[in-house]
């Protein structure tokens, strides 16, 4: 090795220039060696790599090597949402409430006192967030593991009653091990009393976000947390009811991976959104934007006028039924997505129908359209192969009809118009999908949106198959492309039920009349949107102008017209068939 | 003056800087990846240190370990080389904040000329000249025809948000500017989805000259005249000399002034280099400036035969530069060409492995700098430069003949490497007149570069 044969350097030579000797004394400053300040960097208790304290401190308490989220103090929580000096803060001086006079407990409570700084778990007061007002708090897990006790119900209780006063969104930062033991059943009681406050601030048409961090579970959980309209929690938070630890010991059974995980409660339909600590104020902006009513736009109306010139370019190139039915499936067509972000501003997607799943199938969310806030639905099949596999191409399962009609009752809640787009081959026919109701789905969601008091409008953009379709198009207008079909039944089952072919699948489309012009005539659809070239990313630009202009008309027109009027004028649309 | 340095670097670089230290009487440490536990640095060096597995980032550019490696080792200074860490301003900081001094700028003149806009703002401060362009950014051809008139054509329209060519046009009259104008937004808006747009000067075949300063605790600053790399490859260079054939005596005067002036506005302190575009008229205009030593150096060294890395230390350690700008005498020339375990025939694909054979030119005026030995195995984890040979004697000329016939010696066997490509190079007439810019290559070897 040639390590071994290399001389070392042993002498020191120096160099030839010697500092006067004044500046020597000037710079005599107690030369110290080489050492790491104390508390430049800890340990990231997730990836136990070093990490530079002022690293996580500018990357939202975020572990700059592993990605890991740490536990973050409520002042500062509040600092990483709220504009600058807008917090005000409420309730700062709470009694120590010991109801049970247990023992040990307030010097327990004046011990966290003492850590925290903090007068309890949690922090309430008033803040701006993007430039809304919104009444806000925040759980600090280093006091008592942010249990729930009378002090904290009451906090939030009367943060949440101020609000609705005030007509004012909440939102809640959600951080607790759960109930407080040493109160008991006041604590037990907490969980009531902060769910009734949010039914009625939710009665009073009036917004609450649940934001779930590490970790929720217990009481919280079973009481205000899940009780968001839009529920949205930071990646990989733990949130359940029992804990992780006591479920094992319960069943005995060693838990998967990513169980209780956020993202685990996402693909099971009770979180909207999961959303990243940086991401957490512009989303809360968003939302209480979309929530604000911000009044429309004045819109260019010369472009209505151009309009009657547009739509009389409907058919121009005469196509069969069959040839329709070829279009309205093409690869290339344009899928539930593209509109939405070729239409809407701001689009954010939620998940989940809060009781099983989150079906791929069916997207939707909050938008603004011309500054109107609405809810967009859509039954998307994708693109690619794997998305396609992924949006089950399309055919929604009982969770996907439950997340459409949560969110159409959401905004029903918030006054929002609802689009619809209906691309279906059909209610997704398998095993799951009956065992947990597809018919049910279906037909709650007839039930319930035959009587919305928001303006709904349905759009058939490529295929309509059958109660698949129909559980997302009772709206007040009902509009198909001029390449979509809108069935009872696909041709091909059709020929093959009663004429038991399914080759003649192209004679079936003719007889059964479901394309989009002999519909308009039937009186079954409002509207055609002319394809002058069958819908594809090249022709959207188009498409977009036309669906735009009309879909401002139909906001100017549905959107005077009160809750009943819109209700009873749906109610008739389908009184007459 | 240091006990010991450590040195935050491998390969040529760490075994050049180690090699300075030996000869200033300071001990050096290593640090090494587990790849490199066999390398010339890690076994010249006094101490060496395993600071982790042969990915950089778990290595040489992991902060933590350096800098405990360097308190552990007791080693009061860092020298970062040139790539890694070398302008980290974060590193800087940190070295600041342990009590260890980094050998180079402070962190906060690393941040100032890394910023790019802010580099510019303040060149324009000083009076440095700059490309000249919009300061705002435009969005019609309308205004964007306004200043590329005031600017004065060829004109390059930029978008904000462009890259590799996308979203950039050259215009070189009024009439064509809108169609390009357009072409280019319209490539931004389909691409980027941004529509901002940026004009400024197209400096047409322009020579990459760079200035090296030096500048002291003291305020003192000098330069040390320029660099040619305008030999490059994909912004890669490949070949350098100094001084370069396209800079007169005054023009030098003129350019070497105007770095020092750079170097001054920003109370730059150690070694830096100030980077130009000269384009055919002998304007020059500021691109940006390197806070860390550079690879091509050696080219400096040879022709005023100063040794930089010491004055690195030196400036570091709190003394004055050795020389004064009046003793700074450019003789002879210099070419510096950057052996690469690379395929030319493919794309320049690296090429590590083991060298099987190895033999390396000497001789009067001939160096080498590198680090690999008979039967090294070059790791795959790193950059491809295994060598750089340098030549010095009196005249373009004669350092031409000089640098072709120890390519002809060099042999380095077991790998592919670009010691032909660099032969061909050396050969072609319009380098031997002295005609190279930035196209260079691109030009006169249209082969290698599909």
């Amino acid at each position: 090795m040639l390590k071994n044969m290399f001389k070392k350097t042993y002498t020191k030579i120096d160099t030839k220039y010697r500092a006067p000797e004044k500046e020597i004394e000037q710079d005599e400053t107690p030369e110290e060696s080489p050492q790491v300040p104390a508390g430049l960097w800890k340990k990231c208790n997730k990836c136990g790599k070093p990490i530079y304290t002022e690293d996580v401190r500018a990357n939202f308490y975020i572990c700059p090597k592993c990605g890991g989220y740490f536990r973050v103090k409520a002042y500062r929580r509040i600092e990483m949402v709220a504009d600058v000096g807008t917090f005000e803060e409420w309730d700062q001086e709470m009694e120590i409430s010991n109801p049970l006079d247990f023992p040990g407990y307030e010097k327990k409570l004046e011990a966290a006192r003492e850590k925290t700084k903090l007068n309890e778990a949690i922090v309430t007061g008033r803040v701006q967030i993007g430039g809304y007002p919104a009444v806000i708090g925040v759980c600090d897990a280093r006091f008592l593991m942010s249990s729930m006790g009378h002090n904290v119900g009451e906090k939030i209780t009367r943060a949440v009653e101020r609000a609705t006063e005030e007509k004012v969104p909440v939102i809640l930062f959600a951080c607790s091990g759960g109930a407080r033991m040493q109160e008991g059943m006041i604590s037990l009681m907490q969980m009531a009393k902060t769910s009734a406050a949010l039914k009625r601030h939710h009665d009073a048409g009036q917004l609450f976000v649940s934001v779930l961090t590490d970790p929720t579970t217990g009481g919280v959980t079973a009481s205000f947390a899940m009780l968001g309209d839009i529920i949205l929690a930071e990646p990989g938070a733990l949130i359940g009811f029992a804990g992780p630890r006591v479920i094992e010991q319960t069943i005995g059974q060693k838990l998967p991976e990513g169980f209780q995980k956020a993202e685990f409660l996402l693909e099971h339909g009770f979180i909207d959104k999961i959303v990243k600590r940086e991401e957490m104020k512009e989303t809360l902006a968003q939302i209480l934007k979309l929530h604000g009513g911000v009044k429309m736009e004045e819109t260019a109306e010369k472009n209505i006028e151009e309009e009657a010139k547009v739509v009389d370019k409907v058919g121009s190139m005469i196509r069969s039924a069959w040839d329709s039915v070829l279009l309205s499936r093409k690869s290339d067509r344009l899928v539930a997505s593209d509109y939405i972000n070729a239409l809407f501003d701001d689009f954010m997607e939620f998940h989940g129908d809060r009781y099983y799943k989150d079906d791929g199938a069916v997207i939707g969310g909050i938008a603004s359209f011309h500054g109107i806030p609405v809810t967009v639905i859509g039954q998307e099949k994708g693109k690619t192969t794997k998305e396609n596999i992924f949006r089950n191409f399309g055919m929604p399962s009982p969770d996907g009809y439950r997340k459409a009609l949560r969110l159409m009752k959401q905004a029903e809640t918030f006054g929002r118009p609802i689009i619809c787009f209906v691309d279906t081959p059909g209610a997704f026919c398998g095993i799951e999908a009956e065992e947990r109701g597809q018919g049910e789905a279906i037909a709650r969601n007839l039930f319930e949106m035959s009587a919305l008091k928001v303006p709904v409008l349905s759009i058939v953009i490529g295929e309509g198959g059958s109660g698949g379709a129909l559980a997302m198009a009772v709206a007040n207008e009902v509009w198909m492309m001029e390449h979509a079909i809108y069935s009872v039944l696909s041709p091909e089952g059709f020929a093959s039920i009663l004429w038991k072919d399914s080759k003649r699948a192209s004679e079936a489309a003719k007889v059964m009349k479901i394309t989009a012009k002999e519909l308009k005539e039937l009186g079954m659809i409002e509207q055609v949107i002319p394809e002058e070239e069958p819908a594809s990313l090249e022709t959207l630009p188009v498409i977009k102008e036309i669906l735009d202009q009309k879909m401002q008309k139909f906001m100017e027109i549905w959107g005077q017209m009160d809750g009943d009027a819109l209700a009873a004028s749906r109610y008739d649309r389908f009184r007459h068939y | 003056m240091f006990q010991k340095i450590l040195i935050a670097n491998r390969g040529e670089i760490a075994v050049r800087i180690i090699r300075a230290c030996r000869e200033m009487g300071i001990q050096t440490v290593a640090v090494y990846s587990e790849a490199d536990k066999e390398a010339l640095h890690t076994m010249l060096a006094d101490e060496a240190v395993c600071i982790g597995p042969a990915a950089s980032a778990e290595s040489y550019l992991d902060m933590e370990r350096i800098l405990s490696a360097c308190v552990t080792m007791k080693a009061d200074a860092i020298h970062p080389g040139f790539g890694f860490l070398s302008e980290n301003a974060r590193f800087a900081e940190l070295c600041e904040k342990c009590n260890i001094r980094f050998i180079g700028p402070s962190a906060e003149i690393i941040n100032k000329m890394g910023n790019k806009s802010e580099a510019r703002k303040t060149m324009i401060q000083a009076g440095v000249p700059v490309v000249p362009g919009s300061k705002e950014p435009v969005f019609t051809a309308e205004e964007g025809l306004k200043i590329a008139k005031e600017v004065g054509f060829p004109v390059m329209i930029k978008a904000s948000s462009g890259g590799g060519g996308k979203g950039m046009r050259v215009s070189r009259s009024e009439e064509d500017f809108e169609a390009n104008f357009r072409n280019a937004q319209m490539e931004s808006i389909k691409g980027f989805s941004d529509h901002t747009m940026y004009i400024e000067r197209f400096v047409e075949n322009p020579r990459h000259i760079e200035f090296q300063i030096l500048a002291d605790h003291f305020g003192n600053v000098i330069h040390l005249g320029e660099r040619d790399c305008s030999i490059q490859r994909r912004h890669q260079k490949v070949l350098e000399e100094a001084p370069s054939a396209a800079i007169s005596e005054s023009l030098r005067t003129e350019m070497g002034a105007t770095a020092v002036r750079a170097a001054k506005a920003v109370g730059y302190e150690n070694a830096g280099t100030i980077e130009f575009l000269l384009d055919k008229n002998q304007n020059y205009y500021f691109m940006e400036m390197n806070t860390r030593i550079q690879v091509e150096h050696p080219v400096t060294e040879a022709v005023t035969d100063m040794d930089l890395i010491k004055e690195q230390i030196r400036i570091a350690a709190g003394e004055p530069i050795s020389v004064k700008q009046e003793d700074v005498k450019i003789v002879g020339h210099a070419i510096e060409c950057r052996i690469n375990a690379e395929n030319p025939e493919k794309n320049f694909m690296p090429c590590p492995g083991v060298i099987t054979e190895l033999h390396l030119p000497g001789g009067r005026g001939v160096r080498v700098d590198t680090a690999v030995y008979h039967h090294y195995k070059i790791p795959a984890n790193y950059d491809s430069m295994i060598l750089k040979l340098i030549v010095h004697d009196k005249d373009r000329e004669s350092a031409i003949a000089k640098m072709r016939s120890a390519l002809g010696e060099l042999v380095i066997e077991g790998i592919e490497t670009n010691l032909d490509f660099q032969y061909q190079i050396l050969s072609e007439p319009d380098f031997e007149a002295g005609n190279v810019d930035t196209d260079y290559i691109s030009t006169h070897f249209p082969e290698y570069c599909k």
